[in-house]
């Protein structure tokens, strides 16, 4: 029975995504170009494993594969999500490991992050174009405000805590303490071959 | 002395050379409506059955797929889509108007160029040996004659490492499923066929024939008898469906 429940739950996902991505046609033809890769996603924390698998234009997921994989990611559900949210360059202490072909790996997830729901196009299959449009409008300018609410606050955040508490260091602070911290690493590591050095000579 | 061979036709036993008569009339007769009364009488669950099935068959592109008892091409289609422009579908089925319905839908869905059609009977399969990676008989194998010979056929075709797939209604897990299961069949399931498709005796026959088909033990034993190795099944909905799976050495 939990078998066909995993089943329903993946299949609805499915259909949510592909409907969504009917409204984007540039990732629909970023999709098509990787289709035939599979990509598995195995979550850690809770124990799941689904499979992701580009076909046509559309996604397929999947409980179960038993054909080879392109790319194997692991990692708990949280540590997935926020993978998804920011571009990563360094997985180390990110608590996901990948095996396998990463290229398939940066492509969703730049796939992803540039998804723009054509809004307009979804709303206007149901109320006809005027109405849609104005909705559409209404909803682009809510997320826009919602984008921008966030980065603004995550910048004065960040403003508060460095120049108003004084609690963490500015950037400028930060790169002045490193560079501090390299140039006693380099005067340890001259010191240490010189000691080498000299008892080295010294050996008869 | 009647030495005459029958088998079961539902709960009626018939000579062996009237079922494949008498399942056609059954089949004749609902194709028009067969996927609406799926959905209706599944809720929709065949959908994911079918799913998982195709999750289990390990299709990839190139492959070279067999569907017997296709009728409608559910499975064909995503078959299709996962084999690609250089693998091969064979939709077969021994029923005419099935074949039809499941043709024109596949081809009103755009699928074309890497699937064929067959009207051919399980039991004797018209391939070469080993031509297949893989062969999936959904809610079929219950209404052929002798399935030890179709099984025996299907193993034939298959290539060795090919897997067969046997998707069909099997024998509920729990006694008060069973009980749920039972009234659900003989009582309503006629009624509703008889309400969409005005033809209760299809669906009386649908309920009897689930009842008489192999339980999933014997089913993999006699998987294992047509030369299939590392036979196992996989229960779905409580047992309501089990999915078999076979790889021909």
């Amino acid at each position: 029975m939990a078998n066909t429940f995993a089943l329903a739950a993946l299949a609805s996902a499915e259909k949510m995504l592909n409907t969504a991505l009917r409204y984007d046609p540039a990732t629909r033809i970023g999709l098509a170009q990787l289709e035939g890769k599979i990509l598995a996603l195995q979550i850690t924390a809770p124990a799941i494993t689904v499979f992701v698998m580009p076909m046509d234009d559309e996604l397929r997921l999947m409980g179960n594969w038993e054909g080879d994989v392109d790319t194997r990611i692991t990692g708990s559900l949280l540590a997935l999500a926020q993978l998804g949210q920011k571009e990563v360059h360094n997985l180390k202490d990110s608590g996901v490991t990948v095996m396998g072909d990463l290229t398939l790996l940066a492509d969703l997830q730049r796939l992803l992050k540039n998804l723009d729901i054509d809004w307009e196009e979804m709303l206007s299959q149901f109320t006809g174009d005027i109405i849609g449009h104005q909705a559409a409008q209404v909803i682009r300018a809510k997320f826009g405000w919602m984008k921008d609410r966030a980065q603004s606050a995550q910048r004065l955040t960040s403003e508060f805590l460095t120049e108003e508490l004084k609690t963490l260091p500015g950037k400028p602070e930060l790169e002045d303490f490193y560079r501090q911290v390299d140039d006693v690493r380099l005067a340890v590591d001259r010191a240490a071959a010189r000691v080498e050095k000299l008892i080295a000579e010294r050996k008869p | 002395m009647n030495d005459k061979k029958t088998t079961h036709f539902g709960f009626q036993e018939v000579p062996v050379e009237e079922k494949a008569e008498r399942v056609a009339e059954v089949f004749h007769s609902v194709a028009a409506k067969y996927d609406v009364m799926n959905d209706l009488m599944s809720g929709g669950v065949h959908r994911l059955w079918k799913r998982f099935t195709i999750e289990a068959s390990g299709v990839r592109a190139g492959h070279k797929v067999l569907d017997i008892a296709g009728g409608t091409g559910d499975l064909s289609y995503q078959f299709a889509k996962l084999v690609g422009a250089n693998g091969q579908v064979v939709l077969a089925d021994i029923n005419a108007s099935m074949l039809g319905v499941g043709r024109d839908r596949l081809t009103d869905r755009g699928i074309a160029g890497n699937i064929n059609f067959a009207q051919c009977d399980a039991q004797f399969l018209p391939f070469p040996d080993n031509t297949f990676d893989c062969i999936t008989i959904a809610f079929g194998l219950r209404n052929v004659t002798d399935k030890d010979l179709a099984l025996r056929s299907m193993q034939r075709v298959l290539k060795p490492g090919g897997r067969l797939l046997v998707l069909e209604f099997s024998k509920p897990q729990s006694e008060i499923l069973s009980k749920i299961y039972d009234t659900y069949s003989f009582k309503v399931l006629p009624f509703m066929g008889k309400l969409v498709t005005n033809d209760a005796e299809s669906y009386r026959y649908l309920a009897e024939s689930i009842r008489m088909h192999p339980d999933q033990q014997t089913l993999k034993d006699m998987m294992d008898n047509a030369g299939f190795v590392r036979t196992e099944f996989h229960n779905m909905t409580g047992g309501i469906v089990a999915l078999h799976k076979g790889i021909k050495p």
